[in-house]
């Protein structure tokens, strides 16, 4: 059920007791984390915290302790599945689900004691109604008892054939109801989207209770933008969001206009910025910054000749030499970087990018550090999902968990660096794609694979990897395709994962349009298509479009996809 | 001859670092004795004989007992270093020792360290009012009643006060009382976590 006032009904109730945290393996993740650790050191509430990556973890994680804890904090996983039927517990254990996947499952909404939902009411949920899915199964039981009585034979018969006639009629209703459920259950459940980040749910309850920091604040913002780096949430509910986070950011950070009582440079601030959408530009050069960013890298087709020399003649136009441009950001000229946003702007308008720049924020602590919302997530995401083995891979979650504390800046410097390897190798595996034209219509739906060879092939078997690189690429093949009807068509990206068990990470995502709501069907549609051909496959991860299946039932789970689908 | 016995045993112990105890030498004890009592038997045989006028075995009989006092100094070196190692155990493990540490000790070892135990205890019970006074928790000041931890190696269930088990496994992290964390940052098992 859903939890309607955040501190009375979950907080209160926990602050006294011993809480068990299963956080997913996603940026929103840890900083939704962060904040709800941050509230149960103030407040000495004992939790234990465990690192989630899969429902199977889920399971096993939950089994080891469920004797030890009564109290159970599921941060973004378990809303969208049937929580009770696949954990099992016992009638007093409480679930809090802080989830922002949705559809939530209807079991999890209607379910009065066990799942408490900390959800916000507004975000649009269309939960079906209780009646149209749930109905008490008493009216079964009446008709059997009066069959038992009567003596005479011929008012027998008649009740009899009463009877029949009324049984028929109650089972034909009941047939209706019932195919009527599956339709509004099917509709319900047929796309997948996110809704309001983790990060912002936690922070809302931070402020309710006045314990809100600048650093939870910070937290909130990064968790809202790992939602938009991974194109998880509309335009729309992303520009609101920015809206809140802005009340809350100058109400914490006002005192740096007035000149005389400005904090000391070392304290922390956060700022908003109508910043440039260049991922990582001001840790690496402009020029990178333009050639590795999707946006710019698709609007240019730089990965054709005719690209390179229109991404020439963009920074002609502005002005910029290229050694200036080529060098590192912080040492480029001043004079340059004065009106850099401006002048990008105007010559991006030129060259058809409109949307160059976008509303976020940045912090500032100390005279050397300053980074954009956008910044920490891509290095935290590629902290999160690093391959060179350095332990089980919970030890890169707690990494990434640890960079995202200021004082950890080291480890942020580190995320940076295997950010700006992974943005490179995502560039050139989408160049490599689109010139080789890969990127094959199946019909319903794009479909790439790429091969074992490849190079940084190993990048891309993480799950979040793999997702901004179909991503990219959609981008780019749409920008760089002719065929009007293949610019509507979603996409399914296949990678090798594991080379000695033969299986392939593949995902789904939703087309690229301009107003499109990030509604994805792949979740379901994986699911039937595995059925239909009972391919060996494995639906772990919490996002229900991205599955891993064996490389020789690839071909057949294809063909059933296809045919599900068209 | 001079003592080499002795020195081995007293470099051992130097090499072996951060406290640990190595195994107790009986053996080379045993032969380091050997040869202070041959040496002292010598020297008073050699002795006798100096009175009764063999004035050039004077220097002989200096060399010897140089000898043996080295030997002696080497020795009680060594037992003390060992005496001092084991009273750090108690502070760093509490009263019970692991068995690997016991089966290094020596049967008199053991009774110095229940002796020491005991002789601890009576004191600490003593200080702090009607309780007494545990001295080896916090023995850096504390900053604040909690702390959070991080698992570094799986180490199974353990108990806080009253009654549930917390289930250590790796990479897990978890909020808990300082004073029940201690002893296993101590050992190695917890990683205390600064945010």
């Amino acid at each position: 059920m859903f939890v309607s006032d955040c501190r009375r009904e979950f907080y209160d109730l926990i602050v006294t007791q011993r809480v068990l945290l299963l956080v997913a393996s996603d940026v929103d993740a840890l900083c939704a984390c962060k904040i709800l650790q941050a509230l149960f050191q103030c407040d000495h509430v004992q939790y234990t915290l465990v690192p989630v990556a899969g429902w199977q973890e889920l399971e096993t994680a939950f089994l080891e302790h469920k004797d030890q804890f009564k109290y159970f904090v599921l941060i973004n996983c378990g809303a969208n599945v049937d929580l009770l039927e696949i954990l099992q517990p016992e009638e007093d254990t409480l679930f809090f689900v802080c989830d922002s996947h949705r559809p939530i499952n209807v079991v999890n909404v209607y379910n009065d004691t066990q799942i408490k939902l900390l959800v916000k009411q507004d975000d649009d949920l269309d939960v079906p109604a209780y009646d149209d899915i749930f109905r008490d199964e008493e009216d079964e039981e009446e008709e059997s008892e009066d069959e038992s009585d009567g003596s005479e034979p011929s008012e027998k018969r008649r009740r009899f054939e009463e009877e029949v006639i009324e049984r028929t009629m109650k089972r034909r209703q009941r047939q209706e109801w019932e195919a009527r459920r599956r339709e509004i259950l099917f509709d319900y459940e047929q796309y997948e989207y996110h809704g309001t980040s983790s990060a912002m749910v936690m922070f809302d309850l931070a402020w309710i209770m006045s314990k809100d920091l600048n650093d939870m604040l910070w937290w909130a913002i990064v968790g809202l933008t790992d939602q938009w780096v991974q194109d998880k949430i509309t335009q729309m509910k992303y520009v609101t969001d920015i809206g809140i986070l802005q009340r809350h950011v100058s109400r914490h950070n006002h005192r740096n206009e007035d000149e005389e009582n400005s904090l000391s440079i070392d304290c922390m601030r956060i700022a908003f910025e109508y910043d440039l959408r260049l991922a990582l530009y001001q840790h690496w050069s402009l020029y990178e910054s333009l050639c590795n960013t999707s946006y710019t890298s698709a609007s240019l087709k730089l990965w054709s000749v005719q690209g390179q020399k229109r991404l020439q003649e963009f920074l002609a136009d502005m002005g910029l030499p290229l050694k200036q441009v080529k060098q590192k950001f912080n040492s480029m000229d001043m004079s340059l970087k004065e009106n850099l946003r401006e002048m990008i702007e105007e010559s991006a308008n030129k060259f058809g990018m409109r949307d160059l720049r976008v509303q976020t924020f940045s912090i500032h602590f100390g005279f050397k550090n300053k980074f954009s919302a956008s910044d920490i997530v891509y290095a935290t995401t590629s902290l999160m999902e690093n391959i060179e083995k350095e332990g089980p891979e919970t030890t890169n979650f707690i990494k990434a968990l640890d960079s995202l504390s200021r004082g950890n800046l080291d480890k942020l410097h580190q995320g940076l660096d295997l950010a700006k390897k992974q943005l490179r190798a995502i560039q050139q595996t989408v160049a490599s794609c689109i010139c080789t034209n890969l990127v094959i219509s199946q019909g319903p739906f794009l479909y790439c694979s790429l091969m074992e060879g490849t190079p940084d092939v190993k990048l891309f078997s993480k799950p979040v990897s793999l997702c901004l690189l179909s991503k990219y690429l959609l981008k780019s093949f749409v920008c760089s395709t002719k065929n009007k009807r293949c610019k509507l068509l979603p996409l399914v990206m296949a990678a090798p994962m594991d080379v000695e068990q033969g299986t392939v990470i593949m995902v789904g995502i939703p087309p690229e349009t301009e107003s499109s709501d990030k509604k994805n069907f792949f979740g379901r549609a994986f699911e039937k298509a595995a059925e239909s051909t009972s391919s060996r496959t494995l639906h772990n991860h919490f996002e229900m479009s991205i599955i891993e299946l064996k490389t020789e039932d690839r071909s057949k789970f294809l063909d059933a996809l296809i045919s599900l689908l068209s | 001859m001079a003592a080499e016995r002795g020195l081995e045993l007293v470099r051992e112990l130097h090499r072996a670092a951060g406290g640990h105890l190595p195994p107790f030498r009986t053996e080379e004890m045993r032969q380091a004795l050997e040869e202070m009592r041959a040496l002292y038997e010598r020297n008073q045989a050699d002795v006798s004989e100096a009175k009764a006028g063999r004035t050039d075995l004077i220097f002989l009989i200096r060399f010897r007992h140089c000898c043996l006092l080295r030997n002696q100094r080497c020795l009680l070196a060594y037992l003390y270093d060992r005496l001092l190692r084991i009273r750090a155990l108690r502070w760093e493990y509490g009263s019970v020792l692991p068995n690997t540490i016991q089966f290094h000790m020596s049967a008199e070892e053991v009774e110095w360290f229940n002796r020491y135990k005991k002789s601890l205890a009576t004191y600490m019970r003593s200080v702090g009012g009607e309780e007494g006074l545990d001295l080896t928790q916090d023995i850096k000041p504390p900053k604040s009643l909690y702390i959070e931890v991080r698992c570094l190696r799986d180490h199974g269930e353990f108990e806080v006060e009253d009654g549930t088990t917390i289930l250590l496994k790796k990479n897990s992290q978890h909020f808990l009382p300082r004073w029940k964390c201690e002893q296993l940052i101590r050992q190695g098992v917890l990683e205390h976590v600064l945010s």
